[in-house]
């Protein structure tokens, strides 16, 4: 079960609308934000490609200009299944 | 507290993300979260392109288990894009494929059979030794990788050179960054930016041409759109480039040009700034100077003024074509040189061109006649692509023309002191270049070598026209040895493959795109028999020595005998080209000694001769008296910028006078589209290590052909049909996608893929740069056709065969 945190960049004239959108998402949780545009976001999934494909549709929304990993912890995947590409 | 650690955990993303923007959360635990989520940290440096992105992995019962990005770093402020977050699955035992054993076969068409260290180093130190002697001493060869740590390139080039008395030491650099080098030389006279990546956040005018930086550098281009977003009205961005691509998506202005028209746009933009007066006159008057031709004459401004007249916007729209008109190029013409400060950014669309320097120098010369730089904001900035081609491969004397810290081959006096340095015989490294990349192979085809080592490279899929080159590889006659972490087209082709380390499984230095070296210490263990190269280089040279009867070539591996292999002899190789070798030269690093690196979250900026200045950072801007030591030291007159490069004699910027010239093969009757290359965000380069990431494989499982929908619609092909490309060289067949990104006319492809029908450079050309030897990847003549309907496709890597 891995876990991201990230900092998303959206369009600082249409924040509330896009955290509107990011909170739809399953293990999407939104930590806070600012008027830049800046939002925390915590993603939470059941495996490092589902996180993988979570920012690949976080980035379609049209609000949002970047998805920015800051920290990444998959030691539950490491242990679970080291040999696993 | 009664957190779960799952909440520990998420708190500490949390809180690491609102760091880097300043945003204050609810709970503030993150030093004991951070404490508790791993064993132990360790600093480094992000493996997967050129930008040098600090961070730190977290390490648990001796595995890789976390990432997190350095905050306090200037290269990247913390943050990390995808590749960079996932890379800790190639590490240690986290992936089944690593290349664990030395592998061996005598002739190329038998299976592999694993051998001892032993057996290969002597194998490895035997097949050299009787080239040499039969063939003579450059039948031997080295290519290697912008991908090495410095003290690889550093101990194999010595090796060569002072050992083996050949300068055949090449890398794939030549493929990437040459004609930034040419660029940077001839115009500036000294190689390398002259800025930083701190100039992102002062510049008012960007200028990104023939550079997806979106995709190529997702963590610098961050800060491009941080600093476009927060100063929208101010900021300007203008991409220019034949495909839109999305880098273009925060550009106020897009110049779409047809491939290899870029010199007359630059030479329009700088006809745009003398007709209106926009030039800097004092700027011009202190430090710049015109040059034109072979033997660089000098000439006047009038003389530059006429030659510029030739490229009036109407004409250059002309020759452009795509979506260029005149007004176009003087708004960005007078957007770059009115503003505070311009940055111009570019990667492989300028160098990899039959004319890359003279491209180079024409973008510089927008620099030089508006004076956009040594102020803040205002830089010519050249991206790398790979994390060592500037550190390693450009400082580290990595190609055949090069020796260390910048020193010509062919200057007597300088070959003479690296000599004197290494405590060798004088007259020792030979006189002449070596091959440069495609000479190189070409020798090898032509069976001139006998002996290649590649290492940590894979040219059987890198190099254009691949084909051709394949053809020489194979050769029964040809011995080589591939260094490197996984199965690629190139260990298809070798005689023995020896496993390395990977990054944090030993130690060593990057130079990333910005002067910036920084230190990557071993965290985990490599898995099997894995060595790291320096441990490698060394044991082959003792072996060599015996070989050959040749106490110089021990001698170049002397001051590392007995050292440990993790860190004590990368350590003292690194002491050895930093105290001796940069003493002097103007990347001097004296200062940037590992107990320095350590300290440091990032690393430091060369000029760093003392290590008061390196433990500063170094030197962020150079040429500027105050804000660069050497600056100072060279001074020859009270102006504040000192241009000392050692490749101008008269200190001088120079204008060059360079007109528009075509690619070496244009599109014609059969042959009718334009074909590029490109890279997409989720692979590097031919996909040896991203292709194995699930995740980033499941995101591009395969290469497509990319059509503009006129384009497409004209002939009859659809979304996902199977198009064969074909040029005068060869032919794939990839997946259609229809997509407004390459101007009509034009296909772009993708050249990660290494399933043979999707390998395009097979397609491509291996035209270069006659100066800086650079083959034009970029631009190439092809036909296109729809062969089938959409069939399912697999994704495809090179497996090691038992």
């Amino acid at each position: 079960m891995p876990v991201g945190g990230f900092v998303i960049n959206v369009d600082p004239d249409r924040i509330e609308e896009s955290i509107k959108k990011l909170t739809s998402f399953r293990g999407v949780e939104i930590h806070g934000s600012d008027e830049k545009g800046n939002v925390i976001a915590v993603f939470e999934s059941s495996n490092s490609h589902e996180m993988e494909e979570m920012v690949k549709e976080i980035m379609k929304i049209e609000t949002v200009l970047s998805v920015g990993l800051t920290y990444f912890n998959a030691e539950d995947e490491v242990e679970g299944n080291a040999n696993q590409g | 507290m009664g957190l779960s650690r799952r909440e520990f955990i998420k708190r500490t993303a949390a809180l690491t993300a609102a760091s880097y923007v300043g945003i204050d959360l609810p709970f503030s635990n993150e030093q004991e979260a951070h404490a508790s989520d791993a064993d132990s940290w360790h600093k480094g440096t992000c493996r997967l392109c050129g930008s040098g992105c600090r961070l730190e992995l977290g390490v648990k019962n001796g595995k890789a288990v976390a990432l997190r990005g350095i905050t306090k770093s200037r290269t990247n402020m913390g943050y990390l894009c995808m590749k960079g977050m996932l890379f800790y699955k190639l590490m240690g035992n986290n992936h089944p494929e690593r290349l664990k054993k030395p592998l061996y076969r005598a002739r190329k068409d038998q299976p592999f059979k694993e051998i001892s260290w032993d057996e290969a180093l002597d194998i490895a130190a035997k097949e050299f030794a009787k080239a040499v002697k039969q063939y003579g001493n450059d039948s031997v060869a080295y290519y290697g990788s912008g991908q090495a740590l410095t003290e690889e390139t550093y101990i194999f080039q010595k090796v060569m050179r002072g050992g083996l008395k050949t300068n055949n030491v090449e890398g794939n650099p030549r493929l990437c960054m040459a004609s930034a080098v040419g660029g940077y030389i001839t115009s500036f006279g000294a190689d390398e930016p002259i800025g930083s990546y701190t100039n992102f956040e002062r510049a008012s005018c960007f200028f990104i041409i023939g550079s997806n930086t979106a995709e190529a550098h997702p963590v610098l281009f961050r800060r491009i759109m941080r600093r476009k977003l927060d100063n929208k009205d101010t900021v300007k961005v203008i991409n220019a480039d034949p495909r839109v691509s999305p880098t273009s998506r925060i550009a106020d202005l897009h110049l779409q040009f047809n491939p290899g028209t870029d010199l007359a746009l630059l030479n329009a933009m700088a006809y745009v700034i003398v007709e209106e007066n926009l030039y800097d006159e004092d700027f011009l008057k202190n430090y710049a100077v015109f040059r034109m031709g072979k033997e660089k004459k000098q000439v006047d401004f009038a003389k530059y003024k006429s030659f510029v007249k030739d490229y009036s916007p109407e004409k250059a729209a002309r020759i452009c074509g795509g979506n260029i008109t005149p007004e176009k190029i003087r708004q960005a013409a007078r957007w770059f040189a009115k503003s505070e400060g311009t940055m111009s950014i570019w990667t492989m669309g300028i160098n990899q061109r039959k004319r890359g320097v003279w491209a180079n120098n024409l973008i510089h010369n927008l620099h030089i006649l508006t004076g956009q730089l040594c102020k803040p904001g205002a830089d010519s900035f050249s991206l790398t692509g790979q994390p060592n081609a500037c550190g390693g491969v450009r400082e580290g004397g990595g190609l055949c023309h090069i020796l260390p810290a910048h020193r010509l081959v062919k200057k007597d006096k300088l070959r003479h002191e690296v000599e004197r340095l290494w405590g060798i015989p004088e007259g020792r490294i030979p006189p002449k270049p070596g091959y440069h990349t495609v000479a190189m192979f070409e020798a090898v085809n032509q069976g001139k070598i006998k002996a290649i080592w590649i290492n940590c490279t894979s040219p059987a899929q890198s190099l254009p026209n691949c084909d051709k080159y394949r053809k020489g590889m194979r050769r029964e006659d040809v011995f080589m040895v591939v260094t490197d972490i996984f199965p690629t087209k190139t260990t298809e082709l070798a005689n023995l493959i020896l496993p390395t380390a990977f990054i944090f499984e030993k130690t060593g230095v990057y130079g990333c795109t910005e002067r910036r070296s920084q230190l990557t210490a071993k965290a985990v263990d490599a898995p099997g028999e894995a060595k790291p190269e320096v441990w490698i280089v060394r044991e082959w040279a003792l072996r060599l020595a015996k070989e050959l009867n040749d106490p110089v070539i021990k001698k170049c591996v002397e001051p590392f005998l007995g050292k440990e292999p993790d860190y004590e002899l990368p350590k003292a190789i690194w002491d050895e080209y930093t105290q001796k070798l940069t003493k002097g030269r103007d990347n001097d690093l004296r200062g940037a000694t590992y107990d320095v690196l350590k300290k440091l979250p990032d690393g430091v900026q060369w000029p760093a001769p003392t290590k008061e200045w390196a433990l500063k950072g170094g030197t962020d801007i150079k040429f500027v008296r105050g804000l660069d030591p050497l600056a100072d030291k060279h001074a020859k007159n009270d102006l504040p910028y000192q241009f000392y490069g050692p490749a101008h004699p008269d200190k001088k910027l120079w204008i060059w006078l360079r007109p528009q010239k075509g690619p070496a093969e244009m599109p014609d009757s059969e042959y009718p589209f334009y074909l590029s290359t490109g890279r997409v965000i989720d692979h590097w380069h031919t996909a040896s290590m991203t292709g194995r990431i699930k995740e980033l494989m499941r995101a591009n499982p395969y290469a497509y052909v990319e059509i503009n929908p006129k384009d497409a619609e004209k002939l009859g092909i659809k979304p996902g049909d199977m198009v064969e490309v074909v040029s005068r060289r060869g032919r794939n067949v990839l997946p259609a996608k229809i997509y407004v990104g390459p101007c009509e006319g034009m296909v772009f492809v993708y050249w990660h893929d290494q399933a043979e029908d999707r390998m395009i450079n097979r397609v491509t050309k291996d035209a270069f740069d006659p100066g800086s030897k650079e083959p034009e990847f970029k631009i190439c003549a092809c036909r296109i056709k729809k062969v089938s309907g959409p069939r399912p496709l697999k994704p495809f890597l090179v497996q090691m065969k038992a």
